[in-house]
C-alpha cells in the first residue's frame, strides 16, 4: 500500500500461508548431531523445570571444588601436593557414577516410556544412528565430569609453575594419562549406564540398578579378592567384576600407584573396558533392532 | 479455528505437473510374515500421487504396510518403492522425503509443541534456524499458533493429534502417511482433522495416504481408495468411480415384503434386503435394465402391495468394502461405518 502524498510503501500484509521449503537439507549426519545436542540438553535439565537441573548442578559443583581447592592451595603453597591425579579420579569416579545414573536413564527411558521411538525411527536416521547419538551424547556429557576438571587441574598446575611452558612440556605425560583416564571413564561408565537404561522404560528403576549395581559389584569383587588365594590364577581378574575396581585399576596403572590388589597390565585393562563398551553397544543394538 | 487458510494457496505447480503422473508407492508381490502369520500376502499395489485412503479392519495389514513403506521393517519377499526409492535399501532417503503420523500417542509430555516439532524438523535434516521457523509456521497451519509454547502434557487429544500432524509435515515432505489420524477424537475435532488432511493435499500439494478403519473418513478426504483384507489387496480404485459401477434400486413396499421379494426372484431379478442404516427395511434390486422397473411395478400391483418408494442407489465405499471383504454380517466386522455424518 502507498501513502497518497509520497507514494512510498508504509505498510505490508504478511502472508502466513503455507510455504514449501526450498532450503538446505543436511541429511543424516545433521540429524544425528541434532539428536546428540537435544539429548544432552534434556539430560542436564535445559528447557526443563528447576528440579531437573539440581542434581547435575550439584555434581558439577562437587567435581569443581577439589580442583579449585587444589589449584588454590598450590597458588599459595607452591610445594603443596594436596590432591594427586589418582585421588582426583577417585573422587571423579563417585561423582561420575551418580552423574551417569542421572543422565543415562534420561537418554533412553523417556523415549521408550513415552513411545517417541516411532517418530524418531520415521526420520532420516537408522536405529543404529539413534543409539550412536545417545552414546555420543552420554559420552560427551560424561567427559565434562571425568575429563574437563582433570584437564583444568593439569593446566592450572602448569600455569602456577615458575616456567609454565617448560612445565607443560615436562608434564605432557600426565596430560596423556589424564586424557586416557577421563575418556575411558566416560566411555566405560556411559556405556554401562546406557545398557541398563535400555532394559527398562522407568527412569527410577534404571537409576536404582545403576547405583546398586556399582555398589554390589564392588563389594563382590572385594569379597572374592579376599577369599581367593594369591596363587589362584583367576584372582588377578576378579577386579573386572566391578566397574569401580576396573576403573581404579586403570588409574593405578596409568599413574603408577597400587590402588587395587591385582597385577593385571594396562593393556588388559584397556582391552576389557573397550570390550565391555562394545558388548554394551551390541546388546543395546539387539534391543533396538526390529524384532521380526 | 483450523489455521490460517489463505485463499491463494494452490498446488505447487512443479509438484503438480512434473510428478503427478508418477505413483508415490509401488509394490510387487510384497509378502510379510510374522512368525507364521501372513500380514501382507502378495501385494501388488500402485498408489497414485493423490489423497489415498488405506482401508481395512484392524489386523488387515495397514500398519504393517506403512512400516514397510517407511523402511522400518523388511519384506519377507517381494519389493516396494516409495517416491522411486527401494524400501529395502533406501530407507533413510525415503524418510527424508516422507512424513509419518503414527496411530498411537507418541509425544513427549514434558516438551513444548514448538520445541518438539522443531526438533523433529532437524531430525529430518533441516538446519536449526529453518527448523524453528518451519515449526512455528506449521503449528500455525494446524491451528496451534497460540498454544505452541505450552507443554504437550497439557494438550487435549485433538491438540496432540495436531502436533503429530505438524511434525509429519514440518520438513515439507512429498508424501505423508497418516495412521488412523482421527483416532480418539470427538466429532468436532474429527471434522477439523479431516479438513486439515484435505487441505494438506488440495492446498499444500502433498500426497497423502490415510490409513483408517473408518469408511466415512476415507470417503470425505480421499480421491482414491485401497482396501486390504487379511493382508490381501481387495480393491484399489478412484472413489469417484464408485458411483458409476451400477445403480441398484431401493424398493420399499408395505405388507408382505417376503412374498414380494420371492416373486421378483422368480422373475429372475437379483434381490436382497438392504443392510446398514441407509435403506433399512428396503429391498435392494439389481437394475439390469428398464424391464426391472416394469417388473417391480407389476409385481406390486399383482400382489396388491402399496409401492411406497422406488429410488436408485449409488454404490458407496461401504458397498465396495463389504462386496470385497469376506463377511456376511457387516456389523460383525471391526471396520467402522459412521452414518452419523452421512
Amino acid at each position: 500500500m502507498q501513502t497518497p502524498d509520497t507514494g512510498r510503501r508504509y505498510g505490508e500484509v504478511f502472508d502466513r500461508g503455507y510455504q514449501h521449503y526450498d532450503g538446505q537439507r543436511l541429511g543424516r549426519r545433521h540429524a544425528i548431531a541434532a539428536l546428540v545436542l537435544y539429548s544432552m540438553k534434556r539430560a542436564v535439565g535445559i528447557k526443563k523445570g528447576i528440579g531437573s537441573k539440581v542434581i547435575p548442578i550439584l555434581l558439577y559443583i562437587g567435581v569443581a571444588i577439589p580442583v579449585v581447592v587444589s589449584i588454590g592451595v598450590r597458588a599459595f603453597v607452591p610445594n603443596a601436593d594436596l590432591l594427586g591425579y589418582p585421588n582426583l579420579f577417585g573422587i571423579v569416579f563417585v561423582i561420575e557414577g551418580i552423574f551417569i545414573a542421572t543422565i543415562a536413564p534420561e537418554m533412553l527411558c523417556g523415549d521408550r516410556r513415552e513411545n517417541v521411538l516411532p517418530l524418531y525411527f520415521s526420520r532420516a536416521i537408522t536405529r543404529a544412528d539413534y543409539l550412536l547419538a545417545k552414546l555420543l551424547a552420554t559420552g560427551l556429557l560424561a567427559l565434562t565430569i571425568s575429563l574437563v576438571p582433570a584437564l583444568i587441574m593439569w593446566l592450572g598446575l602448569q600455569l602456577l609453575a615458575t616456567r609454565p611452558l617448560l612445565a607443560m612440556r615436562d608434564n605432557s605425560g600426565d596430560l596423556g594419562d589424564v586424557l586416557v583416564a577421563g575418556t575411558m571413564y566416560a566411555l566405560f561408565l556411559g556405556a554401562i549406564g546406557l545398557l541398563i537404561s535400555s532394559l527398562t522404560g522407568r527412569k527410577s528403576i534404571a537409576v536404582g540398578i545403576i547405583i546398586l549395581g556399582f555398589g554390589i559389584s564392588e563389594g563382590l569383587a572385594a569379597t572374592l579378592t579376599a577369599v581367593l588365594d594369591d596363587d589362584q590364577p583367576l584372582r588377578r581378574f576378579v577386579l573386572f567384576i566391578s566397574p569401580s575396581t576396573t576403573s581404579a585399576a586403570l588409574i593405578g596403572r596409568l599413574f603408577n600407584e597400587r590402588i587395587v590388589d591385582s597385577d593385571v597390565g594396562l593393556g588388559w585393562i584397556l582391552a576389557v573396558m573397550l570390550g565391555i563398551v562394545l558388548l554394551c553397544w551390541g546388546v543395546m543394538y539387539w534391543r533396538y533392532v526390529p524384532n521380526d | 479455528m483450523i489455521g490460517g487458510l489463505a485463499s491463494h494457496e494452490l498446488l505447487d505447480p512443479v509438484r503438480d505437473t512434473a510428478a503427478a503422473a508418477t505413483p508415490v508407492v509401488e509394490t510387487r508381490s510384497l509378502i510379510k510374515r510374522y512368525k507364521g502369520v501372513v500380514a501382507l500376502d502378495r501385494l501388488d499395489l500402485v498408489v497414485p500421487r493423490s489423497s489415498v485412503g488405506l482401508l481395512g479392519a484392524n489386523g488387515a495389514g495397514k500398519t504393517t504396510l506403512l512400516r514397510l513403506l517407511l523402511g522400518l521393517t523388511t519384506a519377507t519377499s517381494g519389493s516396494a518403492q516409495v517416491l522411486g526409492f527401494d524400501t529395502a535399501v533406501d530407507g533413510v532417503r525415503i524418510r527424508e522425503r516422507v512424513g509419518y503420523m503414527p496411530e498411537s500417542d507418541t509425544l513427549p509430555p514434558g516438551v513444548t509443541a514448538a520445541d518438539f516439532v522443531a526438533h523433529m524438523a532437524e531430525m529430518s535434516g533441516l538446519p536449526a534456524r529453518a527448523a524453528r521457523q518451519r515449526a512455528a509456521d506449521v503449528l500455525y497451519q494446524v491451528g496451534l499458533d497460540e498454544e505452541r509454547y505450552r507443554l504437550i502434557k497439557g494438550f487435549s487429544t485433538g491438540m496432540k493429534q495436531r502436533v503429530k500432524l505438524a511434525q509429519a509435515i514440518v520438513h515439507d515432505p512429498d508424501l505423508v502417511f497418516l495412521d488412523e489420524p482421527t483416532n480418539g477424537m470427538d466429532p468436532q475435532g474429527r471434522d477439523e482433522m479431516l479438513a486439515l488432511i484435505d487441505r494438506i493435499h488440495r492446498h499444500l500439494g502433498i500426497a497423502v495416504v490415510v490409513s483408517s478403519h473408518i469408511l466415512e473418513d476415507i470417503e470425505r478426504v480421499c480421491q482414491h481408495v485401497v482396501i486390504l483384507d487379511g493382508g490381501r489387496l481387495v480393491a484399489s480404485q478412484p472413489i469417484a468411480d464408485l458411483g458409476d459401477v451400477n445403480g441398484d434400486l431401493l424398493v420399499r413396499v408395505d405388507g408382505d415384503v417376503a412374498a414380494f421379494a420371492a416373486r421378483l426372484v422368480a422373475l429372475g431379478l437379483q434381490v436382497k434386503p438392504a443392510t446398514g442404516e441407509v435403506g433399512r427395511g428396503e429391498l435392494v434390486v439389481r437394475a439390469d435394465g428398464d424391464f426391472v422397473y416394469d417388473a417391480i411395478r407389476d409385481t406390486a400391483a399383482d400382489l396388491g402391495l402399496p409401492l411406497r418408494s422406488l429410488r436408485t442407489r449409488s454404490r458407496s465405499l461401504e458397498d465396495v468394502y463389504f462386496g470385497n471383504v469376506a463377511t456376511d454380517d457387516p456389523t460383525a466386522s471391526p471396520l467402522q461405518v459412521d452414518h452419523a455424518n452421512t
